[in-house]
């Protein structure tokens, strides 16, 4: 340290001094020093005259601890700070210089990152680039979660809705797990031991990724496999009796009903189902009837098929035909049964008659007054206390099954299409009549024009009946005229008359029938029958006495018989001798 | 002269032995019409059936034995209908399976000089109450929702008044002896009506 050569420090003193003011063009003014007695002036003041002369004594001990350097000069300190900071300052210069010589000392450099500032950018950049991207997967995937949950719940809704509506037609229930549901008729009064459960399934054979096709319908019902398909109960009724062979093959079937428009499948396959078993319980119930009921003709019951006789040379067939769809539809004779052969009136009355059976279960006279009572009728309940004997026991009992009733109404509809002989159909404005023979007429409003024309229509079919008549008893139809131009006018229609001769052309009846004159019937007698005969000469032979000759009127009024018809019969019968 | 003889043997209402398959329950004034609802939905599809019956409860009293009872009951909306006497047996002991009571039953319509009838025959009556309420009816079975009232004064069916503050709910079947099917429609129509109303298996010897 104070071997090396003298260092010289130059300093200089500053000019610190508080700044007053600075004015506005920069110029500093600067408070000025205290002078010498200024500045004694505060020191002075900081001396506290009262403190030194009590504490003098106590305090001259600490101090004389310290020992006063005479030669204390106030840049001292300033001299030890500078003097310390040169002995650094060479020190490191020493080291320095051995350094570089690099002999005796070396440098050792501090483990540093080896990479590069800009692999270091990359690095974090890329952190970060998959920090973000993670996030936007996280948010991705939430999105879908949320999206596919969104479907799966517009899926269940829909299943939900599909299912209200159907719970709004059909009778629904839980069981279990499981939803079931009712289609028979027993809730509203048939007593036909059939279950009639159907089950309900969600539909979920469905890819969300397609296109959801139009029909699709998240709900779909099961029904009882052997209601499966459709079916309807065929009446028709036949002249000639079926060969026995052809017995119980009906299995014809019609078009399928057309599918209303936004009818759901399920509600189709339910409605189809219902009928099924509702045709299954109206034939169940006519077997029934058919082999329990003592008839003078014997029914018979062959597989799906009843078959009577209303009339003999009438056959009247009811039989059930049930398609399943699946199999293909044999046909047992397409040629011998024509598509108007079923009668389509009485399937509807047999439904409406099973109905009404149902109905009647579900009545209010079933039900017991007092409570404590068994179901059944109220008058049946009398049969106790009023001592019913059997025949009024009876005579309670249901007097007609369906069997029997369906047999009259077929047996009225054949005796009304044998003899029909005009329809009337009435309209808004007038009235159309269609005549049997293909003559259509149009009426007016004014019931006076139909009597008339009934009128005249009942005088023509007495005269088209003594004509039938004829033909049946074997007389022959001599001359026959709807419009007869002869004899009174009358004034609604026209008269009509025929002529008929006996088998043996001995005797001829004339019938002249008109709406207004009424009926006139004359009877031709042969010659030799007549009473006041004028003998002639032109007719020598004995021969032509069996020729007819003149005419008797017959009072039609004083003839026996009960109709028209009766009359002619008897008098056509009394004319012709026997032999 | 000493009382007739009681007879204990089972008693038999002609050729066919009727068993009676019952479940009782009970629901409180306040829930009566959401029951009634229910029924209406799951019972026939029928104008609901009101009632009002007067019952009488005749018993016998022999020297041995337990007395025997017959109940006889009439319609007090339908004053001309008949009566209705019945007997009601002891409870089957069958197996603990079976869900419902079933006991011998047989039911008489009887003209209406039936108490008098009963008088002669030496029957006192017991007690006597009515009943109101509804009647439903699913199939065979049949729901009786009723009401009883206590008469006051005996012999007048104006004045009563309610026993309690809820309604007897009976569903039963009259069958044949031998069909047991029954007790399981009996009890899937129960598990229908089940939050509603319990229709349960009591054995009335349990409450004496």
């Amino acid at each position: 340290m104070s071997g090396g050569p003298a260092v010289r420090v130059s300093m200089e003193s500053q000019c610190e001094r508080q700044v007053q003011e600075v004015s506005l063009d920069g110029l500093e003014t600067y408070v000025p020093p205290l002078s010498m007695s200024q500045n004694l002036a505060k020191l002075a003041q900081r001396i506290d005259f009262d403190q030194s002369s009590d504490s003098e004594q106590e305090s001259r001990e600490p101090w004389s601890a310290l020992k006063f350097q005479p030669s204390l000069w106030p840049w001292d300190s300033v001299r030890n700070n500078l003097r310390s900071a040169l002995t650094e300052m060479c020190v490191l210069h020493d080291v320095l210089s051995v350094l570089k010589d690099k002999k005796y000392m070396a440098l050792d450099p501090v483990s540093q990152d080896p990479s590069t500032p800009q692999v270091f950018q990359l690095i974090s950049k890329k952190k970060s680039l998959a920090t973000a991207a993670q996030l936007l997967l996280k948010g991705a995937e939430k999105l879908t979660k949320s999206l596919a949950e969104n479907q799966e719940q517009r899926r269940q809704r829909d299943f939900n809705s599909e299912l209200l509506r159907l719970r709004s037609q059909w009778k629904l229930r839980k069981v279990g797990h499981k939803i079931l549901g009712d289609l028979s008729y027993r809730s509203a009064g048939s007593l036909f031991p059939h279950h009639g459960t159907f089950e309900v399934i969600k539909n979920t054979d469905i890819d969300l990724d397609k296109k959801v096709p139009d029909n699709y319908c998240p709900l779909n019902v099961q029904i009882p496999s052997d209601l499966e398909g459709s079916a309807y109960i065929k009446v028709s009724i036949q002249k000639q009796s079926a060969d026995i062979g052809d017995l119980g093959t009906v299995s014809l079937f019609r078009r399928q009903p057309k599918a209303k428009p936004g009818s759901q499948m399920w509600h189709l396959k339910l409605e189809a189902a219902q009928n099924v078993l509702l045709c299954k319980e109206i034939f169940a119930q006519l077997s029934r009837e058919a082999v329990q009921i003592k008839s003078q003709i014997p029914h018979i019951v062959v597989k799906n098929q009843i078959i009577s006789q209303p009339f003999p040379g009438l056959q009247l067939s009811i039989s059930l035909c049930h398609s399943t769809g699946e199999k293909k539809i044999q046909r047992a004779s397409p040629d011998k049964s024509k598509p108007d052969d079923h009668l389509y009136v009485l399937e509807h009355n047999l439904h409406q008659l099973i109905r009404e059976f149902h109905k009647q279960t579900l009545s209010s006279v079933v039900m017991p007054h007092p409570a404590s009572s068994p179901f059944g009728h109220k008058r049946l309940r009398l049969a106790g206390p009023m001592a019913y004997d059997k025949a009024e026991i009876s005579s309670l009992q249901q007097s007609e099954g369906l069997l029997e009733k369906i047999i009259k109404q077929a047996k009225h509809i054949f005796l009304r299409s044998r003899s029909i002989q005009l329809q009337l159909n009435i309209g808004v404005e007038q009235i159309r009549v269609v005549h049997r023979d293909g003559r259509v007429i149009t009426l007016s409003h004014q019931e006076q024009e139909l009597q008339d024309f009934l009128l005249s229509q009942m005088s023509q079919h007495q005269v088209h009946a003594v004509q039938q008549l004829a033909k049946v008893m074997g007389w022959h139809v001599l001359s026959f005229s709807n419009h007869v131009g002869l004899g009174p006018i009358e004034s609604i229609g026209n008269a009509s008359a025929i002529t008929v001769a006996s088998p043996s052309g001995e005797h001829a009846i004339s019938v002249r029938n008109g709406p207004e004159s009424g009926c006139k019937v004359l009877v031709q007698f042969p010659r030799s029958q007549a009473k006041e005969l004028l003998k002639s000469d032109v007719l020598q032979e004995g021969r032509w006495t069996h020729l007819r000759g003149p005419y008797r009127e017959v009072h039609w009024g004083r003839m026996e018989g009960r109709n028209f018809v009766y009359k002619m019969e008897l008098l056509m019968a009394a004319l012709t001798p026997c032999p | 002269m000493e009382a007739p003889p009681v007879t204990v043997m089972p008693v038999t209402g002609g050729t066919i032995n009727m068993m009676e398959y019952l479940l009782q329950g009970s629901v409180l004034d306040q829930s009566l019409e959401s029951l009634l609802h229910r029924l209406r939905g799951l019972c026939d599809n029928m104008e609901p059936e009101s009632f009002a019956d007067h019952e009488l409860v005749y018993l016998l009293k022999g020297q041995q034995g337990n007395p025997f009872m017959l109940r006889a009951r009439r319609s007090l909306l339908h004053p001309t209908a008949p009566w209705h006497l019945r007997y009601l047996g002891q409870p089957e002991v069958g197996d603990k399976s079976r869900h419902a009571l079933v006991r011998n039953c047989v039911d008489v319509a009887a003209s209406h000089s039936l108490p008098d009838f009963l008088n002669e025959m030496g029957f006192r009556m017991d007690h006597e109450f009515v009943a109101k309420g509804q009647v439903f009816r699913k199939g065979a079975m049949k729901v009786v929702v009723s009401k009883l009232l206590r008469v006051l004064a005996s012999g007048n069916t104006e004045n009563t008044e309610p026993m309690s503050l809820s309604y007897l709910v009976e569903l039963s079947i009259l069958a044949p002896a031998g069909q047991d099917t029954m007790s399981e429609d009996m009890r899937s129509f129960a598990e229908q009506l089940k939050p509603l109303v319990h229709l349960e298996k009591i054995d009335p010897k349990r409450l004496m």
